[in-house]
């Protein structure tokens, strides 16, 4: 009786390793994937703004916003309004913005990432959440402006 | 019963008929309007056979900053490119660099102006939300490329003045932004002013 019994702990503890481990291994897998897809589970900190811009040229959601090469935030939605591309920018908590601050669209060296570079202005006054840059530069289309001057206008 | 509908459709379509001869006034605003206004006398001014003479190359060009003047709101152009500098400034230093600010862009500017030749502007479209707007145009030059031009303008009394400009999708404003910050960066505000100063006795000589 008392051998029954015991065997039967032994599984059981078997059993609970096994599971404990599962456990742990389902845990680091989700962690990863949050963390490789840049999900965001909990409440991000931070509030959003939004800026329109005439040519998004290549921006995608998840694109850096930067100030001085350093990362404020990101794009989350790359979506149309009245044709011009409005952008929503989720800016970290902290981070204020002056509401003559530009917004323009710059890529990583020359053929590199898109990004939103924002230069701060000299306002007093600041961005709230909801807000929205007014003052964007879009991203320059090398191709078009060369073939305006080497091919000129009919 | 048909009458009333026949009648309906007749006064509809004499209304409609002179739909046509207004489209400018519905379609230009305020804002278009008081930008056109000045580009329109400065270009008056450019074409004038009288003020083309070298001898009277002075008077135009003064009355080109006259114009010029009226419209643009330098004090708020030199801000915001002074940008978070802006702030660190004494009330004398920030008259005094408006001044310089302004002298660079009459340099700069007033000497490109100048070499207009017949290029056509045309009104393209305006945008304005609350006090900002935007006033959209091109020069279209007689032969080669169009260049777009945007007016950023806020309206203050009553009046639209223009506080950046958007050439080919990039910011004056924001062009000096980022020179004036790295000049400060690297040495000092007063390097800039050393700088600007020396630019416009330059331009000047």
């Amino acid at each position: 009786m008392k051998k029954v019994n015991d065997s039967f702990m032994k599984k059981l503890d078997i059993e609970t390793a096994v599971g404990f481990f599962l456990l742990i291994g389902i845990c680091s897998l989700a962690y990863i994937s949050i963390k490789l897809g840049n999900l965001e589970v909990f409440s991000s900190n931070g509030y959003t703004i939004y800026a329109e811009f005439d040519q998004a040229g290549g921006i995608k959601p998840g694109a850096s916003v930067e100030i001085a090469g350093v990362s404020i935030g990101k794009v989350t939605e790359v979506n149309l309004d009245k044709y011009q591309a409005l952008l929503t920018l989720q800016i970290n908590k902290g981070v204020k913005l002056q509401d003559d601050s530009i917004a323009s669209i710059k890529t990583q060296g020359l053929i590199g990432e898109k990004f939103v570079q924002v230069t701060p202005g000299a306002s007093e006054k600041y961005l709230i959440a909801g807000g929205r840059i007014r003052d964007t530069e879009s991203a320059i289309d090398i191709e078009s402006l060369i073939s305006k001057y080497v091919f000129g206008k009919v | 019963m048909n009458r009333p509908i026949l009648r309906m459709s007749f006064v509809l379509l004499i209304c409609l008929s002179f739909l046509p001869f207004k489209p400018c006034a519905a379609l230009a605003g305020e804002a278009t309007d008081q930008v056109k206004q000045t580009v329109d006398a400065v270009l008056d001014v450019l074409n004038n056979k009288e003020l083309k003479k070298p001898e009277n190359r002075e008077i135009r060009t003064k009355k080109i900053r006259e114009i010029v003047n009226k419209r643009f709101d330098f004090e708020e152009m030199a801000k915001r490119s002074l940008a978070l500098n802006w702030g660190k400034r004494t009330p004398e230093e920030r008259k005094e660099f408006v001044t310089l600010f302004s002298d660079l862009l009459e340099n700069t500017y007033v000497k490109k102006i100048e070499r207009y030749e017949n290029e056509k502007i045309v009104y393209l479209d305006e945008k304005i939300t609350g006090q900002y707007a935007v006033v959209k145009t091109k020069i279209v030059k007689a032969q080669e490329a169009e260049i777009p031009v945007e007016y950023r303008i806020f309206k203050e009394a009553g009046k639209w003045e223009v506080y950046d400009i958007i050439v080919e999708g990039v910011s004056l404003v924001n062009n000096y932004r980022s020179q004036f910050s790295q000049i400060i960066r690297s040495s000092s505000y007063e390097e800039l002013v050393k700088k600007l100063r020396n630019k416009t006795i330059k331009e000047t000589k």
